[in-house]
C-alpha cells in the first residue's frame, strides 16, 4: 500500500467517524427534545388534573349537601388529596420555569380558598343539617373561586402549549436534522466503501499480476538452475572420460617409442633417436597434463570429508615427502606452528604439495633456498602463508596465476602444466576460504589462504572449464 | 597346452597386451603368459571349461593381470565369479587399468583384488611396476599348495 492510499483510508475513517459522532451527538439532542415534549405534555395533564380534582371535591360536597349521605365524603376527600398532591407535582414539574412557579404559587392559594370554603359548608351542613343556609353561604363565594382556579390553570395551561409547540417545533428540526445526517451519513459511507472496494480490487489485480511475474521468474530461475547443473555435470564426465581415454593412446605412444628406442636404437642414426626422444616426452607431458586435469576434475566433483586436521602434522609429512626432489640442493625449512583445522585432509595434503613444490620448483636457481610455512592474523582471519625466495613473479600477472594453465614462466625454464595452482584454488575455494599471492620478480613469492568454515562453503559448485576460467585477482 | 601358465593377461586391447608382454620380457618374467581378450575367455581359461576343458583346476595361474574395460563379461565380473567359486577364490588377481576412479577402486577391493594397480603412461615406469608386481607374485609370494582348493564343492559357475 503507498502513502497515498493510506491517507486516502484514513481521510476516509476521519469522515465515517465525524459522521458516527454527529449521529451520536443528535441522537442525544433528539431524545432530549422528545422528552421536553413528553415532560410538557405531563404538566399539562397535571394542570387539568388538578381542575379535575377540585371539581371532583366540589361536586361530592354538593352531593352531601344535597343528601347529607356519606358515601360523598370519601371522593370529597380523595378529591382534595388529589389537588394538593397534583399541584405538588406541577410546582416539582416546573422548577426549571420560574414564570410557572410564580403562577402555581398564585393557584394555590386559589386552590386552598375554594377548598376551605367547600370544607366549610359541609361543616355547617354536617353539624346544623340546614342545607338551605350552607348552599347559600357557599353557593355565590364559591362559583367566584372556582373561576379564579380554573383562570389561574388556564394561564399555566396556555403556558405550558405555547412551551409545547416550541418544543415539538424543536424536535420536528432535530428529526429532520437526523433524517438528512442518516441519509447523508450512509450515502458517503456507501461512496467509501465503493471507492475501497475499488481500490482493493485494483491493489489484488496489481498484486496478482505481480505474483504471476514472480512465479515466472522463478520457475525461469529454477530452469536455468537445472541447465546449469546438467551442464555442469555433463562437462565433469566429459572431461573425466576424455582424460581417461586419453591415456590409453599416450601409453601406445610412451611405450611403442620407448621400445623402439631400447630394443632397436643401435640401428637407428642419432637424429631419428633425438626424435623418438622427443616423441616420448612429448607423451610423458602429456600424460602429466591428463593426471592434473583428471585430479582438477576429480576436486570439482569430490564431496569434502571433514575432520579435525592437524595441519602441522600434514606439512611434516608433505615436506618428508619431497625430500628427493630437494636432493643435491640446500633448501632451508623454516616450519612455524600451525592450528588444527576442521577440513579435508587428503585435499588440504595437496594443497601443500603443490604450494611447497611450487616453492622448491621457483628457487632452484637458488644458491640456498629459504621455504618458510607458518600462519598470522590477516583481517581477523587465521591465514597461512608459504614464502620462498625463488624467482617470484610480477604482481601485474597475479590475476592469471590460479588460471587452468595458465603459467608465469617458460617452459624452458621451469617445467610445469599450470593446473597445480588452479587445483589449490577450488580446493581453498571448497573449504569457504580465499587464496592469493604476493611476490617481487626475483625477490620471491608469498601464497596466503584461509580455510574460512566450511559450513558456510558457497562454493560447493565445480567452476569447470578448461580455459580463461578463475581469473582470480588477489585481494579482491 | 601347458599346464604351466604363470601369468593369465586379460586384455583387449593388442596394443596394451603387446607393451605389457615387451615390459614383462624386459624383466625376463615373460615365459608363461596366456592372453585372453575378453572376460568370457578368461573365466572359460580360469574354470577349465570351454576350449580349455582339459585343464586342471589344480593348475591355476600363480597371476591373473585384470582389465576392467572388457567386451562381453568385464573384469569385475570376472573377478566376482573367481572370488566367489571356493576352486578358484584363492587365485591372486591384480587389475591393472587406466582407471584410477573411486568406484572402481572401492568396487574392486569390496570383491577381494588382491591389489590394484594404474598404469603409468610412461613407459619406464611401467616396466618397472610390471616388474614389481611380477617379483612379488612370482618369485617372492608363496602361492597356496597345488590342489589344496580343488576338492572343494564349486558354488557357483
Amino acid at each position: 500500500m503507498n502513502s497515498s492510499t493510506k491517507a486516502t483510508a484514513a481521510c476516509a475513517l476521519m469522515i465515517l467517524l465525524s459522521i458516527g459522532v454527529l449521529s451520536f451527538r443528535n441522537t442525544l439532542r433528539e431524545e432530549q427534545d422528545r422528552d421536553w415534549v413528553t415532560h410538557t405534555r405531563i404538566v399539562i395533564e397535571k394542570l387539568q388534573a388538578v381542575l379535575v380534582d377540585v371539581t371532583q371535591a366540589e361536586n361530592s360536597q354538593r352531593g352531601y349537601m344535597l343528601t347529607g349521605e356519606d358515601q360523598y365524603l370519601e371522593p370529597y376527600r380523595a378529591g382534595i388529596d388529589q389537588a394538593h398532591r397534583d399541584m405538588e407535582e406541577v410546582r416539582k414539574l416546573t422548577l426549571d420555569n420560574p414564570g410557572q412557579q410564580g403562577a402555581i404559587n398564585g393557584l394555590k392559594p386559589a386552590v386552598d380558598a375554594k377548598l376551605a370554603l367547600l370544607a366549610a359548608g359541609l361543616e355547617i351542613r354536617r353539624t346544623t343539617g340546614l342545607m338551605a343556609g350552607a348552599e347559600g353561604v357557599a353557593g355565590a363565594g364559591s362559583q367566584e373561586l372556582m373561576n379564579q382556579v380554573q383562570d389561574r390553570i388556564g394561564e399555566m395551561r396556555s403556558t405550558e402549549e405555547r412551551l409545547l409547540s416550541i418544543r415539538l417545533e424543536r424536535a420536528a428540526v432535530s428529526a429532520r436534522r437526523m433524517e438528512a445526517i442518516i441519509v447523508f451519513g450512509n450515502s458517503l459511507a456507501v461512496l467509501i466503501l465503493l471507492g475501497a472496494g475499488f481500490v482493493i480490487h485494483r491493489e489484488a489485480c496489481k498484486r496478482n499480476l505481480a505474483e504471476q511475474d514472480l512465479k515466472q521468474v522463478n520457475e525461469h530461475l529454477e530452469e536455468r538452475t537445472a541447465e546449469l547443473s546438467d551442464t555442469n555435470s555433463e562437462l565433469e564426465s566429459f572431461s573425466y572420460s576424455v582424460a581417461h581415454d586419453l591415456r590409453a593412446p599416450l601409453r601406445q605412444i610412451a611405450g611403442y617409442s620407448n621400445v623402439l628406442l631400447q630394443d632397436h636404437g643401435p640401428r637407428l642414426d642419432a637424429e631419428a633417436r633425438r626424435y623418438l626422444e622427443k616423441v616420448e616426452e612429448g607423451a610423458r607431458k602429456m600424460g602429466q597434463l591428463v593426471d592434473d586435469l583428471l585430479s582438477l576434475s576429480k576436486v570439482g566433483r569430490q564431496e569434502l570429508s571433514l575432520q579435525d586436521t592437524p595441519l602441522d602434522l600434514l606439512l611434516r609429512q608433505v615436506v618428508e615427502d619431497l625430500a628427493p626432489e630437494c636432493s643435491g640442493r640446500e633448501v632451508d625449512w623454516q616450519i612455524g606452528s600451525l592450528f588444527s583445522a576442521e577440513c579435508d585432509p587428503g585435499l588440504m595434503k595437496q594443497v601443500f604439495v603443490n604450494l611447497l613444490s611450487n616453492a622448491v620448483k621457483y628457487t632452484g636457481k637458488r644458491e640456498r633456498a629459504v621455504i618458510q610455512v607458518g600462519q598470522m592474523m590477516r583481517n581477523d582471519l587465521r591465514t597461512i602463508f608459504v614464502r620462498d625466495n625463488g624467482v617470484g613473479f610480477e604482481m601485474q600477472y597475479v590475476g592469471k596465476l590460479f588460471g587452468v594453465f595458465q603459467r608465469l614462466h617458460k617452459a624452458r625454464d621451469f617445467e610445469g602444466t599450470g593446473v597445480g595452482l588452479a587445483i589449490v584454488q577450488r580446493i581453498i575455494r571448497k573449504h569457504g576460504g580465499r587464496i592469493w599471492a604476493e611476490a617481487e620478480l626475483g625477490h620471491g613469492a608469498t601464497f596466503f589462504f584461509t580455510l574460512g568454515s566450511p559450513g558456510n562453503n558457497t562454493i560447493t559448485k565445480p567452476e569447470l572449464s578448461i580455459r580463461n576460467e578463475e581469473i582470480h585477482v588477489a585481494g579482491s | 597346452m601347458s599346464q604351466e601358465v604363470e601369468i593369465l593377461l586379460v586384455d583387449d586391447s593388442p596394443e596394451d597386451v603387446e607393451l605389457t608382454v615387451l615390459a614383462l620380457r624386459r624383466n625376463k618374467l615373460s615365459n608363461d603368459i596366456h592372453i585372453a581378450e575378453d572376460g568370457a575367455e578368461a573365466l572359460d581359461f580360469l574354470f577349465c571349461r570351454g576350449p580349455y576343458k582339459d585343464r586342471s583346476f589344480s593348475h591355476p595361474p600363480k597371476l591373473v593381470l585384470l582389465d576392467l574395460k572388457l567386451p562381453k563379461v568385464d573384469g569385475l565380473e570376472v573377478l566376482k565369479a573367481v572370488r566367489s567359486d571356493e576352486r578358484t577364490k584363492a587365485i591372486p588377481i591384480v587389475i591393472l587399468t587406466s582407471s584410477k576412479e573411486q568406484r572402481d577402486l572401492i568396487d574392486g577391493y569390496n570383491l577381494g583384488v588382491s591389489a590394484y594397480i594404474q598404469k603409468p603412461v610412461d613407459f619406464d615406469q611401467f616396466a618397472e611396476t610390471i616388474k614389481q608386481v611380477g617379483m612379488l607374485w612370482l618369485l617372492i609370494n608363496q602361492p597356496p599348495p597345488p590342489g589344496a582348493f580343488v576338492a572343494s564343492k564349486a558354488r557357483g559357475a
